[in-house]
């Protein structure tokens, strides 16, 4: 098993730097930072502009700035952002940015799942029922559905008609405004619709996916053979079936959750959500190269814990599939 | 002279439907046959010809969109048609077992034999995980595997074929089933593990005193373990007899057609005779006997009406207008 990670952790180690150089030139080539910096401002002077190229060490050749980056990185440091809040160090960025996606992923991970799964399995136990076709009508729709459009027309209704909801940010700004005056309250008051509509687009495939597979399972012999052998049907479908079925289900979850950790950049850039994804989108937007950097590695680093995750998870749910 | 044992199974007039996309589909239409106590009957027919959809009916576990829909089936003097899910649960594994055809997809493959056995003891008598344990393990000294400590906590896709169906035969009978429901137990298996499993499940039906119904489409499977045989075709017993009787005296026609399919080391390079045409479209089977459209000796009456099973002579049951010209001198098929 140790060896096992140990392996896979040394295979992560070429792909890591592969990723690192592709982002690396490709926001080079996207444009020039101080140009973009300094083009509102009309007093100034081609000298100016070279000491601050000098001064961000964009003089330098390609590579000659990749090692530079490179040293810096393997003493944990990431740099400091060009254009954000006065020059911030990109790891108190992040750290600052990731809580808040994390929690809206995680809620509505777990709330998604907690829905879809069961819905799923009864989908697929009453297959071509009135309720199976409006699951799996309802899912077709989430899925077909853009997050930003379904992320509009939620804060329209349930922000701007309704008034139920804040429409974007994750705290109000005058403490006053606090919901029986507790800043977590407010916090969880923000995030409810992100969140409702970002559970609503994960839920969405994994309930069809939870019943397709249900339903290739409920095929299988061993379900047969365990009705022929007086098993409840509790037990037939939720432990002999269910375990089977969930094989899929961990794959599509373990590829989710890499990306997930990255932030949903549609759905927090929608409700003004300051997690990872809307920064990595600012920064783009800003050319800011050490924050889009910063984040490619902690994106990275994630997707690929989250796969190590994903194959130990598998190890656990599926036999076939344990290392020796 | 003994006397004549009880049947502990006897099926009537069962019909088992399948409502598919492209029509219903008559998969067995009207089966009648029984099993005497410890006797094995022997059900042989082509793929096809509703074998397994009339041992799943028994159990009443026909996969959807099947759908049992006439009949009765007495087993122990009670109709378990009548009774209701919960009822029949306790029926399912313990007192009628079923072994399907392929071991390798009827163990569940994320679960270790250990835990699949132990829930099937667990769900029937009421004992302890340990003591499960110490059954389970009997059970595979019982179906002779080799250091059955170790090996029951393997996961099926560690065990050869030969080695899953003795667990998926230890599974069956964990319970002592008095019926037992082998659904083409040895057709998965090499040859010469088809021979021991068919031994072993000989010797074990005369210690625990079950009956059997073994499903084959093998003729050399049932004549060595079979004491009575019903042949099917599409969806219909066309005749039941004792074995040696069906050997020896076939009188339906497809039953000895399906006789001189048989493969024999005494032939001197004959052609293998062969059923010519296919088993019908169970959607819209052929009119009167189901057999008309393949028969040699098919006449006007064949085509017209269903023929009833009727005794021609002791214990022998043919479904054929013609059965009693057949009797006694069998007309050669040309």
């Amino acid at each position: 098993m140790l060896r096992y990670v140990i392996r896979r952790i040394i295979y992560l180690i070429p792909l890591f730097f592969g990723i690192l150089i592709i982002v690396f030139v490709a926001s080079r080539i996207a444009g020039n930072p101080v140009q973009l910096m300094t083009v509102q401002n009309p007093h100034i002077t081609a000298e100016a502009r070279q000491r601050l190229t000098e001064y961000y060490g964009l003089d330098k050749p390609l590579y000659h700035q990749f090692f530079i980056y490179l040293a810096e990185l393997f003493q944990g440091d990431l740099g400091n952002s060009y254009a954000l809040r006065g020059g911030i160090a990109v790891t108190t960025l992040i750290g600052d940015y990731a809580w808040l996606t994390f929690e809206l992923q995680l809620a509505a991970l777990f709330l998604s799942l907690l829905i879809a799964i069961p819905v799923g399995i009864i989908s697929a136990k009453k297959q071509y029922s009135k309720l199976d076709v409006t699951v799996t009508t309802t899912s077709l729709l989430g899925t077909c559905i853009p997050v930003f459009y379904m992320g509009i027309i939620a804060i329209i209704i349930f922000a701007y008609f309704l008034g139920w909801f804040p429409a974007g940010g994750a705290h109000s700004i005058l403490p006053e405004r606090y919901p029986f005056g507790s800043y977590v309250l407010d916090e969880l008051w923000h995030m409810a619709l992100p969140t409702a509509v970002l559970t609503f687009a994960t839920l969405a495939p994994v309930v069809l996916l939870v019943r397709s597979s249900m339903l290739e399972v409920l095929r299988q012999d061993y379900i047969l053979a365990a009705r022929a052998s007086g098993l409840s049907e509790r037990s037939v479908i939720y432990k002999h079936a269910l375990r089977n079925a969930l094989i899929p289900v961990v794959t599509y979850v373990g590829l989710y959750f890499g990306a997930m950790l990255a932030g949903a950049p549609v759905t927090e850039t929608v409700f003004n959500w300051p997690g990872v994804g809307r920064l990595f989108v600012e920064a783009t937007t800003k050319l800011d190269f050490p924050v889009i950097m910063g984040i490619t590695v902690f994106i990275t680093i994630m997707t690929l814990i989250a796969n190590l995750i994903t194959d130990i998870a598998y190890g656990y749910i599926d036999p076939r599939i344990r290392f020796e | 002279m003994l006397m004549a044992p009880k049947e502990i199974l006897k099926i009537e007039n069962l019909t088992t439907h399948f409502y598919t996309w492209a029509g219903v589909v008559k998969a067995v239409d009207g089966v009648s046959l029984e099993v005497k106590e410890g006797e094995t009957l022997g059900l042989v027919g082509e793929s096809g010809s509703g074998k397994s959809v009339t041992a799943l009916s028994i159990l009443r576990i026909v996969p959807r969109p099947g759908r049992i829909i006439d009949g009765k089936i007495i087993y122990k003097g009670e109709n378990l048609l009548e009774k209701t899910e919960s009822e029949m649960e306790k029926i399912r594994g313990k007192e009628i077992a079923y072994i399907f055809q392929d071991p390798a997809t009827s163990l569940n493959p994320v679960f270790s034999v250990a835990d699949q056995l132990i829930e099937v003891i667990r769900r029937h008598q009421n004992v302890t995980k340990e003591e499960a344990l110490e059954k389970a393990i009997e059970l595979f000294r019982l179906v002779e595997i080799a250091d059955p400590e170790i090996k029951i906590w393997s996961y099926p896709h560690q065990l050869s074929g030969g080695m899953k169906q003795r667990m998926a035969i230890a599974r069956a009978l964990s319970c002592q089933p008095s019926l037992l429901l082998a659904d083409e137990p040895t057709t998965n298996l090499d040859v010469t593990i088809q021979a021991q499993i068919l031994e072993l499940m000989k010797n074990l039906k005369k210690k625990l005193g079950m009956s059997m119904i073994l499903i084959t489409h093998d003729m050399g499977v049932v004549a060595g373990v079979a004491d009575r045989i019903s042949v099917m075709y599409a969806g219909r017993i066309c005749e039941s007899a004792g074995t040696k009787t069906i050997f020896y005296n076939p009188l339906h026609p497809y039953t000895r057609a399906l006789l001189e399919a048989v493969p024999n080391i005494a032939m001197k390079r004959e052609k293998l005779k062969i059923i010519p045409g296919a088993i019908p479209n169970l959607v819209s089977p052929p009119s009167g006997c189901r057999f008309h459209p393949r028969c040699d000796f098919a006449g006007p009456a064949c085509v017209s009406a269903v023929p009833p099973l009727v005794e021609i002579e002791p214990e022998h049951y043919v479904a054929c207008v013609r059965a009693k010209e057949f009797s006694g001198k069998l007309p050669s098929r040309s």
